[in-house]
Order: C-alpha cells, then sequence, then structure tokens
C-alpha cells in the first residue's frame, strides 16, 4: 500500500469498513466466504490425503456449467429444481476431480500437473459447450440464459444475495470435521495422506482411496459452483469465479486443513476479497493489492507444504 | 597428546539431553569402541567430534584431520568412483578437470590401503561392500589423523566385515586414531583396544577390551541383565505347510528373486539369512501382496494370486512385520492408539455404524502397551515421540494381537535396542509355539541362529542353501551369503 501512495491504516480501515461496515456489505462479505469455503473443503480434503487439488477452479466451473445448462431448461418447483441442479453441479465437478483422480490411479500421473491442466480443460469445455451444442435462446457470449425465478437458492436476508449456500457450506464443514476426525473413512484417508506405505501395507488400498476422495474434493467443488449459480449470479458465466479455485488452495492451507480453521481462514479471505473493493473506492488502492497479498500467500503456503512433503519422501 | 579430545561435552535437542557431560580422548595407533543402545547418543557424539554438529557446552580439540564414515552412504549413486572420491576436491588442468590424475589418486590410494576399486565404475552397480569401500576411500583421500566409524559394518556379509577391518587396523598401524561406533558386540570384542559404554547420553563405562567379556558390556549398555529369551518348545510336525512358495519371481526398486521355493509348517521360524539387497524385499513384498509376481504362493490350502493385494492377506490371517516400521508400518504422527488398530479398523469390535469406536480402540491399544511393555504406558502419547524401540513394540503388538496364522518379520530388531529387541523375539518365539508359522527375514545371523528352527541362504534372488537348526554352521553360512558355492 505504501507502493500505491497510501497510508496502510487509511487503506486497512478502508477495507475493513467496505467488508463489514454495515448490513449489506457483511452479508455480501459472507457471499464471497461461502464461494470460497465450498472449493476449500474440497481441497483441505483432497490435501489431507496427500493429493494436491489444484483443480478445484475447473471443477467449480464444470459445476457451475452443469448446473446452469440444466437449470435454464428445467422448470420445476424449487423444492425439487434446488436440490437436483445443486447435485448435478457436484456430479459435474465430480467427474472432474475423478477424472484427475483416475490419471493418479491408473498412471501414477501426478496430480498436481492433472489437476491443473483440467483447469484448461474445463474453460475451453465450458466455452464451447454454451456457444455451441448446448447455446440455448437467452444464451449470449459468456453465459447461458436466466434460471427460473423458482430455482433461485432462497436468501437467508432479505435484499442481498446471501443464500442458504453459507448455512450449507457450514454445515459441511461441520461434516467434514466429523468424517475426517470420527469415521473409519476418514481414518483411512488420514492414512493414505500421512503414511500411505503404511497404510498399503495395512491393508487400504491406496488407488481407489485416491480416486474417491479426488472424485469428492471435486464433487464439493462442483457443489461450490452450483451455489454460485443458482445463488448469487442465477444464470452461468464463464467468469463466475474470480479465481476461488485457487485462493481456495491459501485458504486450505491458513486453515491447516481442518474444516472448522478453514471456515475461519475463509471469512478472512471474503473480507479481503469484499473489502478490496470498498478499499478501492475510499482509499484509492488499487483491489490489485489484495489480489498480490492473496497471491504471496498462496505462494509462500503452497511452497512451504510442496517442500515439507518432498522432504519427508 | 590425544589426537582429539573432547571435554565435557552437553548436546541437547529441545528437551531431550543427547549427550550429558562426556569427556573423551583418542590417540593415534589406537582402535576405541564406542558402544550403546539406540538413543544413547553415539552418534550425536560422534557428530560433535566431527564438527557436524556444535556442543551446546564442552570443548573439541583437534590435532589433525578428522574423517567420518557414515551408517548410511553418503554416495552419489550416478557418479563414478573416482567421482565420488574426489567430490569437491578434483584435480585441475586450467579449468577442466584432469580425469587422468583423478584416476592415478583413486588407484594409489587404492594400493596404499588394500582397499581396490575400479575408479571408473558407477557407484550405483557397485556391491555394498565396494560402496563402502568408496566412502572409506574418500575419508582417507583427505588424510585424516582421526577416523570416525560409524555403525561401518551395519549392511556388511560376515566375509566383508572381516575384510573391512583388516583395513581399519592397518589404518591405526600408521598411526590414525581410531572410533568405531557400534551395537555390535562381538567386533569391539575383536578389533578394539578399549571400549566406552555410553548410555542415556553419558559414558557409564570404560574397559579396556582384553580384561572384558560381551556379557559384561551388554551388562553395561543396557544397565541390567537382559532377560533370557522364552524356551522354544517341541511341536508335533504338521503335514500342510501354512506357506508354500514355488518358483517365486519378483522385483522391486531395490531387489529382485528369481526362482524362490520355500515351505514354512505352523509352529515353525524360518529364517532367511542373507546380505541386504539378494532379494529379502521383494521376497517379503511378494508375500505381502504388494508387488506383480510370478510363481505360486500357496497360503494353507488356497492359491493366492498376485491380484489379492494386501487387504485380501490380512483377512486370510498373514500379518507383517516391514521392515521401515516409521514409514511402512506406523503413523509417526498418529497417537499409540490409532495406531494401534491400523489394519483392523475396519473390523467389527472397532467400529460403531460409520464411526471408530474409540474406547474399544483404546482398550486394545492398553493390552499391547501392557503385553509389551511400552514406555511411557501412555495410549495418547504421539508415536513420533517415542523411542525406536517401543515404537517397534507396537510394530510387533499389533500384528501378534490377532493370533495370526503366518507372520512375516522383516528385520523385526532393526535399529531398536537390546532390552526391546529381547522383548520382541520372546513374543516371536512365544507366538511360533503357539503355532504361528513365522518366516523371519533378517541380516543379522546372531537373530537367525538365536530364532530360527530352519534357515535359508538368499543369494543373489535365489536360495543358496538350507540348514536345520541342529546343523547351523556360520562359516558354512557366511560363506554361502557371500556368494561361496
Amino acid at each position: 500500500m505504501l507502493v500505491a501512495g497510501v497510508n496502510p491504516v487509511d487503506g486497512f480501515s478502508a477495507l475493513l469498513i467496505g467488508a463489514l461496515g454495515n448490513v449489506p456489505e457483511t452479508a455480501e462479505t459472507l457471499v464471497q466466504t461461502t464461494s470460497l469455503l465450498f472449493p476449500a473443503l474440497g481441497i483441505a480434503l483432497a490435501f489431507r490425503a496427500g493429493l494436491f487439488n489444484i483443480g478445484a477452479e475447473g471443477q467449480l466451473l464444470i459445476g457451475g456449467l452443469l448446473a446452469g445448462v440444466i437449470g435454464e431448461r428445467f422448470i420445476a418447483p424449487g423444492f425439487i429444481a434446488i436440490p437436483l441442479l445443486l447435485l448435478a453441479g457436484a456430479v459435474g465437478g465430480g467427474v472432474w476431480g475423478a477424472l484427475a483422480g483416475w490419471l493418479r490411479s491408473r498412471f501414477s500421473a501426478n496430480e498436481v500437473i492433472a489437476t491443473l491442466m483440467l483447469n484448461y480443460v474445463a474453460i475451453q469445455v465450458a466455452a464451447y459447450a454454451i456457444t455451441g451444442p448446448l447455446k440455448s435462446a437467452a444464451g449470449e457470449g459468456n453465459e447461458t440464459g436466466e434460471l427460473p425465478a423458482s430455482s433461485w437458492l432462497p436468501t437467508i436476508l432479505p435484499d442481498t444475495r446471501l443464500t442458504i449456500a453459507l448455512v450449507l457450506a457450514v454445515a459441511l464443514a461441520l461434516f467434514l470435521r466429523w468424517m475426517l476426525r470420527s469415521t473409519v473413512a476418514g481414518y483411512q484417508l488420514r492414512a493414505v495422506g500421512d503414511a500411505p506405505r503404511a497404510a498399503q501395507r495395512a491393508g487400504i488400498d491406496l488407488a481407489k482411496m485416491r480416486f474417491w476422495t479426488m472424485t469428492f474434493s471435486g464433487a464439493i467443488a462442483g457443489f461450490g459452483g452450483a451455489t454460485i449459480v443458482l445463488g448469487v449470479l442465477h444464470r452461468f458465466n464463464l467468469a463466475l469465479s474470480p479465481g476461488y479455485g485457487f485462493i481456495g488452495i491459501a485458504v486450505a492451507l491458513v486453515g491447516e486443513l481442518d474444516p472448522i480453521w478453514v471456515t475461519v481462514a475463509a471469512f478472512v479471505f471474503g473480507i479481503l476479497q469484499n473489502g478490496a473493493i470498498g478499499m478501492q473506492a475510499a482509499a484509492d488502492v488499487p483491489r490489485d493489492v489484495v489480489t498480490a497479498i492473496e497471491g504471496l500467500i498462496i505462494l509462500v503456503l503452497a511452497g512451504r507444504r510442496i517442500i515439507t512433503r518432498s522432504g519427508a519422501d | 597428546m590425544a589426537a582429539i579430545a573432547l571435554r565435557g561435552i552437553v548436546k541437547r535437542f529441545g528437551d531431550l539431553v543427547a549427550v550429558d557431560g562426556v569427556d573423551l580422548e583418542l590417540e593415534g595407533g589406537l582402535i576405541v569402541g564406542l558402544i550403546g543402545e539406540n538413543g544413547a547418543g553415539k552418534s550425536t557424539l560422534a557428530n560433535i567430534a566431527f564438527g557436524a554438529l556444535a556442543p551446546d557446552e564442552g570443548t573439541v580439540e583437534r590435532n589433525g584431520v578428522v574423517g567420518l564414515v557414515h551408517q548410511h552412504f553418503q554416495l552419489v549413486e550416478r557418479l563414478s568412483v573416482w567421482e565420488n572420491v574426489l567430490l569437491g576436491r578434483e584435480p585441475r588442468k586450467g579449468w577442466r578437470l584432469d580425469v587422468a590424475a583423478a584416476r592415478a589418486r583413486v588407484r594409489e590410494l587404492g594400493e596404499r590401503y588394500g582397499l581396490h576399486v575400479d575408479p571408473d565404475a558407477i557407484v550405483e552397480t557397485l556391491p555394498i561392500g565396494l560402496k563402502q569401500r568408496v566412502e572409506l576411500l574418500r575419508e582417507l583421500e583427505r588424510e585424516p589423523a582421526i577416523l570416525l566409524l560409524d555403525e561401518p559394518t551395519a549392511v556388511l556379509a560376515p566375509g566383508e566385515i572381516e575384510s573391512f577391518f583388516t583395513t581399519i587396523v592397518t589404518l591405526a598401524k600408521r598411526g590414525v586414531a581410531i572410533l568405531v561406533v557400534t551395537h555390535k558386540l562381538a567386533e569391539v570384542i575383536a578389533y578394539t583396544s578399549r571400549v566406552n559404554v555410553m548410555r542415556a547420553g553419558k559414558i557409564v563405562a570404560r574397559y579396556v577390551t582384553a580384561q572384558t567379556t560381551t556379557a559384561e558390556l551388554a551388562r553395561a549398555m543396557v544397565g541390567g541383565e537382559i532377560p533370557p529369551l522364552t524356551q522354544r518348545t517341541v511341536l508335533p510336525r504338521q503335514v500342510l505347510p501354512v506357506v508354500h512358495v514355488q518358483g517365486l519371481q519378483a522385483n522391486t526398486e531395490s531387489d529382485s528373486i528369481d526362482g524362490v521355493d520355500l515351505v514354512v509348517q505352523a509352529g515353525e521360524i524360518l529364517g532367511i539369512a542373507g546380505v541386504e539387497g539378494n532379494g529379502q524385499t521383494a521376497l517379503a513384498d511378494a508375500l505381502a501382496g504388494l508387488v506383480p509376481y510370478e510363481g505360486t504362493i500357496r497360503f494353507r490350502d488356497e492359491d493366492l494370486g498376485p491380484a489379492l493385494g494386501p487387504r485380501g492377506r490380512i483377512v486370510r490371517g498373514m500379518q507383517i512385520i516391514p521392515q521401515d516400521r516409521q514409514h511402512e508400518a506406523l503413523v509417526l504422527d498418529w497417537t499409540v492408539t490409532e495406531n494401534a488398530i491400523l489394519g483392523r479398523e475396519r473390523n467389527r469390535e472397532f467400529r460403531r455404524g460409520p464411526q471408530i469406536d474409540r474406547a474399544a480402540a483404546r482398550a486394545f491399544a492398553q493390552t499391547i502397551v501392557e503385553r509389551f511393555d511400552v514406555r511411557p504406558p501412555r495410549v495418547d502419547a504421539r508415536v513420533r515421540d517415542l523411542s525406536g524401540g517401543n515404537q517397534q513394540k507396537i510394530v510387533v503388538g499389533r500384528v501378534l494381537a490377532g493370533e495370526p496364522t503366518f507372520v512375516l518379520a522383516y528385520q523385526p530388531t532393526r535399529g531398536i535396542d537390546v532390552g526391546a529387541a529381547a522383548l520382541v523375539q520372546s513374543r516371536l518365539i512365544e507366538a511360533r509355539n503357539a503355532g504361528t508359522a513365522i518366516l523371519l527375514i533378517s541380516f543379522g545371523l546372531d537373530e537367525i541362529f538365536a530364532l530360527a528352527d530352519r534357515v535359508v541362504v538368499l543369494y543373489r534372488g535365489k536360495i543358496a542353501g538350507e540348514f536345520g537348526r541342529d546343523a547351523f554352521d556360520r562359516a558354512r553360512i557366511g560363506a554361502l551369503m557371500a556368494g561361496a558355492s
């Protein structure tokens, strides 16, 4: 901020006021929190199994795509349409995660590279789909037509974009924490992540565990993509994510891969995301400063993680 | 004047006092032994003497260059012998390497010390004994006045050990001061003139080697008597073998087997003798269902295919004690309880619906901790914080808890202290007495002689000989291990 020629104290207070200064801004911060939390939880789950899922962005996009293209055509009461479309998002992201998981299990492909590359494939697939075979009459350019209002996620604060997606995300975090700590499946997943060779000798099928973990990790991100389509934009847009899947990596790592702390970290990043706009307006700090800060956090944390892993091998 | 003098050395790692006030002097021409259990502080002390670690208190006075030969070779496998020996000190001609001079230098060193190795051989292609020579040559190249050897014979065959010490004795005669850090008491008795015993960071006893015995040294190391091993009972001979291996071929990254036939009976310990790298890992991994293989492995009356992975073998009553407990058996950051149920987490006794039954897991861990005298006896301790011996007690306890039909024990007492090793060995004999079939793979002949009912020698992936317990012949087995026909 000094570089941008602004007093950092002014800049930060503008950021906080912009993020939490009033009810609409706080709600918008929570919208950002929600959109970050889904991919971050998916990433955290994969990381706990020792899988470096860098592909949440693509998984989220494919999830959103499925929810969007089905959603604009599918007219049904909300209690049918909403669960179905969210499920479609999870399936889309899950398939995208499963692809990487399959490449890893079948060909020992490095999941970092596989998931990263699948991000680009996802963008191209989505762009092709909505301009080509799945283009609807109402859709134009980078987006599909609007979803029928019955398929929108119900808001929990009137006149804001804050929907029940936040509740679902927090519930998911609680579920994942219970799953990892208390269940047999969570125990096996952690064993594969913490000591794969010991897990293998104890009879845990590494390939199977890695495949399903990547699938669920992708499904969570895809579900998140669907909540953006159903709750925030009410349509699919190629630019529906300003990088949630990448920032989600930092969120997961700042939260030490513990779903509860990941939730807290998502809130902090939500403040950054939303407050940046306020900061830009009030203190004239370019929002790129926030992007740069986030980038630095990702770099430092991802670097540390990969270094400690290669050291452990 | 001492070649090296350590005075009042103290070294702490966090709360742990690894070395606690040690005085030690070495003189030129003398071979001195430093013995102690794992974790007694021997290697730390050697590293301080070498200069790799700085002491927190005390002084080190060195009169000459110090060389250190590590237990784990510090060689660049892809490089040639001369490149390794002269790494960082390569002779130059202008800005180019003087390869001819380098070769000549390595040959000359080899001549002088009787350590012949082809200077152009690539290190990864050399057998272990020759790698050890390269390691030693590298240190000797710097003309050390003091040579520290940290567990130098851990991976050598009996014949190789003898020739290694011949070289060391020659070096001593030339005036080099030598410290041998080891837990092999027989080598200390055979080759040193003085012995220092370390326990819990202190030197607790010093002997003139000629005036002591292995039994006395062992007592000093452990700080008490070692309990005798459980007696083996005579069991009726079974008709059907538990494990019947025929024509087994398998490869791993480290070794391979090529046509191995084996039979292991119930109530029998079959020992696999051999130098590391002669197929032990391939045999173990094939039995455990970890690698593809050709040939057959019959378990009781069933032919287990390679497609049947570890899980299928475990549920049939096959258990393994892996070689590398820290990576292959335990999750170090987990508690004793979590580790105790690894491999049994799906069993009905430890689950309540989708959840793990924590109370049942704790109770199970508690029985292992008690039966194997794990210290500290806390089931919520993190396994990483336990000593190697206590970690291994958990592994062996877990394996034997289900009264398995067959146990594959790969180096079950590797790197653990004498007390824990005796306990582990006794428990294995008890399991054998109770009818378990045990395949024991060990690089130590002492362990095989102590435990095995029969022994087969593995050399270059094939069985080189078989001996019944009443026909164990150390010289003959040692020769077969080194490749004699």
